[in-house]
């Protein structure tokens, strides 16, 4: 007997209509595991995912699913926090999805620190519409969009989350899923908005005009991007250019989690309390 | 319908749902000892599929079971395997000189010559 997946996935869904060797899988599969191992009931659980290849995620995992409009991940997912603050809500979104059409969305939930997971699946890469460019998409890189070769420049997903006020930013990628797997357990049970960045391949539509032809060489190149975090943070910072730290980049627990301070606006307007000042608050701006 | 084959086939440390199998090679390059290795395969997508070649070397690290995105090898669980009276291996040598022998054939078994 091996790890039991059938309990949490849809087995009529089976097998994936992802490509062979596409990261999505693992990413489900360490999302699985990680859920096994916190030992968490499958009601409490809300996946709400986008679209794009990543928005697939949310109809192959057996627990409170909905598949939502391009990049309006966030949107649903809070409307479903402030209605069940219970419940544990995880976003799946990919980066077209969470970064360019949702990317409002994306920073405004970093702003308000409410209660979720924000899972990205980065693949630096239009992959479902046939390789157009996206905001990772690396300068240089041939895309239908840019065929003299790409010059726009990258969003930094992690950057942009810390700047934008998430409490808890990590990225991994998906070449060491053991490590994937302990860093989405850190982030589901982190109370305040976490978002991931999980780095992916997607070597049918970026690697086979790019130089990167098999799974293979699409993952040695995401291994030739990152670093763990503490080999990063000792390096110069002409060594650090054009490497992506890996690893948990911040963690605030002091930040004011956003149920919280509805659950007090819902008691204003009970009656239960006069109004909200600014001693409510941990941090204050 | 595809189905999980997590059940153990028979006292196996690794095996294979091989209708789920896309032929990736992603367990091959993450295999320490050399257990693993592709095969061609007329039938399969790719032309190719996965074959347990070695199982007497496999350490039970589990590393091709997580990095499979379709669901298709899993790993013994140590505890049943060991209650059953079995044991994983030891990393050798010789396991690991075939794993550097197997990547360097492009993820092809030995035996199969080069892809």
């Amino acid at each position: 007997m091996a790890f039991n997946y059938d309990k949490y996935l849809r087995l009529e869904k089976m097998p994936t209509l992802w490509c062979w060797g596409c990261g999505d899988g693992v990413i489900l599969k360490a999302f699985v595991r990680a859920v096994d191992k916190m030992k968490l009931n499958q009601d409490d659980v809300c996946v709400v995912s986008g679209i794009g290849c990543s928005g697939r995620f949310s109809s192959y995992v057996d627990f409170n699913t909905v598949h939502t409009t391009h990049g309006r991940t966030i949107a649903y997912a809070t409307g479903i926090k402030l209605a069940r603050p219970d419940k544990i809500v995880i976003c799946v979104a990919g980066d077209g999805d969470a970064l360019a059409i949702g990317g409002n969305h994306t920073i405004h939930g970093c702003r308000r620190n409410i209660d979720l997971t924000m899972i990205i699946i980065n693949n630096f890469i239009y992959g479902l519409t046939n390789s157009q460019t996206s905001p990772t998409t690396p300068k240089g890189m041939w895309t239908v969009t840019q065929k003299a070769g790409n010059i726009d420049p990258t969003f930094n997903t992690c950057d942009l989350a810390i700047a934008a006020g998430a409490s808890f930013v990590a990225r991994e990628s998906m070449l060491d899923p053991k490590k994937l797997e302990k860093a989405m357990i850190k982030a589901i049970e982190h109370k305040g908005f976490s978002i991931m960045e999980v780095l992916s391949n997607c070597h049918i539509n970026l690697g086979r005009k790019n130089k990167m032809v098999s799974a293979m060489e699409n993952l040695e190149w995401i291994d030739s991007i990152t670093i763990p975090k503490k080999k990063y943070d000792a390096m110069s910072s002409e060594e650090r250019l054009n490497l992506l730290p890996t690893g948990i980049l911040k963690q605030d627990l002091e930040a004011d989690e956003y149920c919280e301070m509805y659950a007090e606006i819902q008691k204003v307007h009970k009656g239960e309390r006069k109004v909200i000042t600014r001693d409510d608050f941990a941090k204050k701006i | 319908m595809g189905t999980f084959k997590t059940e153990n086939p028979g006292n196996q440390p690794v095996w294979v749902n091989t209708s789920n199998c896309k032929a990736c090679d992603i367990c091959v390059s993450v295999c320490p000892s050399g257990v693993l290795g592709m095969v061609y395969e007329s039938t399969s997508t790719l032309g190719a599929m996965i074959s347990i070649n070695n199982p007497e070397s496999c350490i039970g690290c589990n590393e091709c079971e997580i990095s499979c995105p379709d669901f298709a090898i899993y790993v013994a669980d140590r505890a049943e395997y060991k209650a059953a009276g079995l044991s994983f291996a030891k990393l050798t040598e010789e396991a690991k000189e075939r794993q550097a022998a197997i990547i360097a054939n492009k993820y092809m078994s030995l035996n199969q010559g080069a892809k």
